[in-house]
């Protein structure tokens, strides 16, 4: 079990350069979930820790190792794929075995790992059959299997909840955060989708374009995002960004019709400052028409249990799309204009785009 | 007509319907058709001589190797040439098959020489027109040689003042034909007076050969010289003097000063060297006997102006006396020396000499067996390709169980029909069986037809004229190695070994170094992966008999590539290595076989591992890797065993195919040393086309080759099931 510490990790292909520079620090035993679009270079990140591929420059380190220049296989890394990359020509026995083959363990030790594995996975009555003849969700478990039983010091995981349905993986999403509690090893999970890295990471960091913008506990940059960027990206419905201008008046400041309600939040007030004013969609509710910060012609309702989630135009710039997610008791049609009162919002300055939190 | 008779007929009408499938559809009334082998001077000259004929006439030049196969095929169903020109020698054959006419008018033998008569003269019948007469001479290079030398001792003698690396006298020493003239000089003859029989044999024939072998063992003749080399040698002024035909003259430019004169007398004797004399004759298809025009033609082609043509442009030497060729010393002294030659029988029989007796040759030549032992086994070897037929077996068991196969057919489709509603289903397949018809008659055709023609004719044996029905008769035959021992060369054990051999080490071959180039060019590193996967594909690309023929040069003992290459790596390094005789023995002449068939043969496996290769997902790979496997453990217990289901069936077509290889063993070794490298194909060939067309024993080759095959492509097909189950 190691901590992970990267520093101005760069990786060029050809002229494009994938990773500008990368500083990560992942304490002992930590979930790390790296998310961001697609094309971020999370996956590359996860592949030069895992050693697939060489950095352009700057180092990785594992504990007090420095790993950047080693085989994966020197490591002690264990991966679960996207795809699973199971050992199509090898029973599921054989799969989890391999590596432990190659390490040349004892026989009785091997059985053993394996057995409690199996156990543990509830794959069992798989151990004889080929990967072909799995269901994807037992490939998943498998996948993790081979992982698992050969007690790495760090496992590294590339998207492997992308090929399960819905379903299946909210409860794998589980699994995999117990089995994490279970054995304690520090883990590195690359995923696009945000409800993963919400719900499974100790430490999140959010790429984009090769950097890092953003790391820390999943709720902290949830609630203060750093910058337009990880502010758009993280939550669902995403959050509403509009430009607005500062003023202050005798009722405080205001982005343009929205009243800034805690300034004391924000650092850099200044009159006639063009701001992004971002408005989770959830940090919004109906009040009555005369305290309203905004007024919401009603496009397209969805319905989704506990709530109900608004798309609309706001009545005061017609063709600004903005979304509300409401309680579901609120009866809301298509049509209708709402008032909106906005509990909380955010700011950030609209040439750097940075927070003036 | 008995059963037997029947599918015998049958048969032959089978194959008349094969043959007539592909001949060319017959034509109206038409120009005389003329056909002949010539090429260079000699058909110069006969263009020359029909320019000056008074008639249509349309000449079609075949390739000498099809020449005989053509004619036999096409006469038969009354296509092919009113007029053919072949060597006199096929007449006996030709007689035979009834493909050529006994001249419907008078010839007068005064006008020709006593040899020319005696070849077209059976039965107190003309059946062919002598043109010209071919046979060996004495060329003298007179740069090296001024005198003339008395005998074949004084030319061995002449080593002593001929330049360094100049051979006294050169000659196809390994040849039936040329030695023909030397065992003369000791008072034997290949053939009997009949020409029925062999009669390389006795005191004659061992002391001509140990002759010759004394003459290549003092470096007097070269080793190994076939006729292309001994023109070489000649007309380089590497060879002082050498034994060839009025063909040298017209490869000869005027570089080489030289002389023709009769062959010398051996001293030991006091004979003279007597060549055996080919005459050139005109004949008439049986169409062509009842074809005014065709008789006016070949009268014309038979003239003396015609003779006087090919005199003149081909310098051969024509068949009439009345026709002067002392203008030419060259025509001079071959009609001279052809006076003194023995005229080449025209039997059957005679056909089946050559290749025992050449065996015989080669085998005293190259040292490996007394002469004694050697002439008795091409005694035997002859023997065996004249045996008679294995005797005609009673037809009754096969019709008993054909009628028992149609009866059972017959009723099971009776069953069919009156069970489960057959017709109904029948009428609802209808369209179905539309849809497959074409395909399923392609099949019958190309596939199914011949299979049964080849099985068929396996129960036949004799010529194709008289196949005579003789049940499991070549199968008892060449199981029990005719009765000789079973482990006897040219056993079907033996060359069934051999086949084995040629196909394990061949595919092993294909498949080690096609994965390891297709390995290679599959790394995404590589550089110029796309230029080296087109140049690997080459070789596949170019047809087998062009590389076939390509690599037997390369072989050359004196002349090849690789002796060449022996050379330069002598001079670089200072080493002595000799150059090899790669097809004196059968180790070397194996390992050049293998050498060019492995050139033909791993781009297929390349492009089959290339094209696996892309089937193994990259991240499988990376898995192993992050497991802990080491390249080779990659390789070895990942990628290997997953391009291993897509491998095998290539690897099952590769052994069909070498099993096959018909080309390479045929065109680079040749069979060489003494039919050691032939594979089953090669032999099956040679029994069909070389020893006596025994068609039927060749066909029992075939099929059980082709039960062989099938019996390993069963068990292959089981072991690969079980691989993909496990796999």
């Amino acid at each position: 079990m190691v901590g992970v510490r990267i520093d101005k990790l760069v990786k060029r292909f050809g002229d494009t350069q994938v990773l500008r520079g990368v500083d990560l620090d992942i304490p002992d035993g930590a979930f790390a979930v790296l998310v961001g679009p697609s094309g971020c270079g999370k996956s590359t990140l996860l592949r030069l820790i895992a050693g697939l591929d060489r950095a352009s420059s700057g180092s990785i380190r594992f504990g007090e190792r420095e790993v950047t220049e080693l085989e994966p296989r020197e490591r002690d890394i264990a991966m679960v794929f996207q795809s699973y990359a199971l050992y199509p020509h090898m029973s599921v026995r054989a799969n989890l075995e391999f590596g432990l083959r190659l390490r040349k363990t004892d026989a009785a030790v091997m059985q053993a790992r394996v057995d409690e594995v199996a156990k543990m996975l509830d794959i069992g009555h798989l151990l004889a059959r080929l990967p072909r003849d799995l269901s994807g969700g037992q490939r998943q478990r498998v996948a993790m299997g081979r992982a698992i039983v050969r007690r790495p010091a760090l496992f590294l995981f590339d998207e492997p909840l992308s090929n399960l349905d819905p379903a299946l993986r909210t409860q794998v999403r589980v699994d995999i955060r117990k089995q994490h509690d279970q054995l304690g090893a520090t883990s590195i999970y690359v995923t696009h989708d945000q409800v993963e890295a919400m719900t499974l990471a100790d430490r999140l960091f959010v790429l984009q374009a090769g950097q890092v913008q953003q790391s820390g506990q999943p709720i902290e940059v949830y609630r203060a995002p750093i910058n337009c960027f990880v502010a758009g990206f993280l939550g669902s419905p995403a959050m509403n960004l509009l430009d607005r201008e500062l003023s202050q008046s005798d009722a405080g400041w205001s982005a343009g019709e929205l009243a800034i309600r805690e300034p004391q939040a924000f650092t850099q007030l200044a009159p006639g400052r063009e701001v992004v004013v971002g408005v989770r969609p959830h940090d919004t509710s109906v009040c009555s028409d005369e305290h309203a910060d905004l007024r919401l012609h009603v496009d397209v309702v969805e319905t989704l249990g506990p709530e109900l989630t608004v798309h609309g135009e706001l009545q005061t710039a017609p063709g600004r799309a903005f979304i509300a997610a409401l309680p579901s008791e609120h009866a809301v049609r298509r049509g209708d204009v709402i008032p909106l009162r906005v509990d909380r919002l955010h700011l950030f300055d609209r040439q750097t785009t940075r927070s003036l939190r | 007509m008995s059963p037997v008779r029947v599918l015998a007929r049958a048969l032959t009408i089978l194959l008349a319907l094969w043959v007539g499938l592909v001949a060319k559809p017959a034509r109206a009334e038409q120009p005389v058709q003329l056909w002949h082998a010539y090429r260079g001077a000699e058909e110069q000259a006969l263009v020359e001589i029909l320019a000056g004929f008074e008639g249509e006439v349309d000449v079609l030049a075949v390739p000498y190797d099809a020449y005989a196969a053509k004619l036999e095929s096409s006469i038969p169903l009354g296509e092919g040439p009113d007029v053919y020109i072949d060597a006199h020698e096929r007449l006996g054959n030709f007689r035979e098959r009834g493909i050529v006419a006994a001249l419907p008018f008078a010839v007068d033998p005064n006008q020709y020489t006593v040899n020319a008569n005696a070849a077209v003269h059976f039965e107190d019948q003309v059946w062919a027109l002598p043109l010209s007469q071919k046979c060996l001479a004495l060329y003298l290079n007179t740069d090296l040689v001024s005198e003339t030398p008395a005998s074949l001792e004084a030319i061995a003698a002449l080593a002593a003042s001929l330049p360094e690396g100049v051979y006294p006298l050169a000659y196809e020493a390994r040849g039936a034909y040329a030695h023909a003239a030397v065992l003369a000089a000791f008072g034997g003859q290949l053939f009997d007076e009949q020409a029925d029989d062999y009669a390389f044999e006795g005191e004659a024939a061992v002391r001509s050969l140990d002759y010759v072998k004394a003459l290549l063992d003092a470096g007097v003749v070269p080793e190994d010289a076939d006729g292309a080399l001994v023109t070489t040698l000649f007309a380089a002024g590497k060879a002082a003097t050498v034994f060839s035909g009025p063909w040298l003259a017209s490869d000869l430019g005027d570089a080489i000063h030289y002389r023709v004169v009769p062959l010398p007398i051996v001293e030991a004797t006091g004979q003279r060297l007597r060549p055996l004399l080919t005459v050139e004759v005109a004949l008439l298809s049986p169409r062509g006997a009842t074809n005014p025009e065709a008789i006016r033609l070949i009268q014309a082609l038979a003239g003396p102006e015609a003779a006087a043509i090919r005199a003149r442009v081909a310098r051969s030497l024509s068949a009439r006396v009345d026709v002067p060729s002392s203008e030419d010393p060259l025509l001079a002294a071959f009609a001279e020396q052809s006076e003194l030659a023995q005229l080449m029988p025209s039997t059957s029989a005679m056909r089946s000499v050559w290749e025992p007796a050449n065996r015989a040759i080669r085998k005293v030549l190259r040292g490996d067996m007394p002469t004694e032992d050697a002439l008795a086994e091409g005694r035997g070897r002859f023997d065996d390709v004249r045996r008679p037929p294995p005797p005609p077996a009673s037809a009754t068991p096969l019709v008993v169980v054909l009628g028992l196969l149609s009866l059972f057919g017959a009723g099971w489709l009776i069953h069919r029909a009156r069970t489960r509603s057959g017709l109904a289903a029948l009428r609802r397949s209808l369209p179905a069986y539309a849809y497959i018809a074409v395909g399923t008659i392609a099949v019958a055709v190309l596939v199914v037809l011949p299979i049964l023609f080849g099985a068929g004719a396996s129960l036949f044996a004799g010529k194709s004229s008289e196949m005579v029905y003789v049940g499991f008769g070549n199968f008892r035959e060449i199981l029990t190695a005719r009765g000789g021992s079973l482990l006897a060369s040219g056993s079907f054990y033996v060359v069934l070994a051999v086949t084995v051999l040629w196909t394990v080490v061949n595919v092993s071959l294909h498949v080690g170094i096609g994965l390891v180039v297709g390995l290679l060019l599959s790394r995404p590193a590589m550089r110029l992966r796309g230029l080296y996967r087109v140049l690997l594909i080459v070789p596949w690309a170019v047809p087998s008999y062009v590389t076939a023929l390509a690599w037997r040069g390369m072989f050359h003992r004196q002349f090849g590539a690789v002796t060449g290459l022996i050379n330069a790596i002598d001079g670089w390094f200072g080493l002595s290595i000799e150059p090899i005789a790669w097809f004196a023995r059968f180790s070397t002449a194996f390992t050049a076989n293998v050498a060019t068939n492995t050139w033909l043969g791993f781009p297929f496996m390349m492009v089959v591992t290339l094209g696996a290769l892309a089937a193994v997902p990259k991240d499988v790979l990376e898995a192993a890797e992050v497991d802990g496997a080491s390249r080779w453990q990659r390789l070895t217990k990942i990628t290997l065993p997953m391009i291993a289901p897509t491998m095998l069936p290539a690897v099952m077509l590769g052994t069909i195919w070498t099993f096959n290889m018909f080309n390479v063993v045929f065109l680079v070794s040749g069979g060489d040393p003494d039919g050691t490298t032939d594979i089953l194909v090669s032999e099956a060939y040679r029994w069909a086309f070389t020893r006596d067309a025994q068609v039927g024993y060749a066909a029992a080759y075939a099929v059980l080759i082709f039960l062989l095959l099938l019996a390993t492509s069963r068990l292959v097909d089981r072991i690969s099931t079980r691989v993909k189950g496990a796999g």
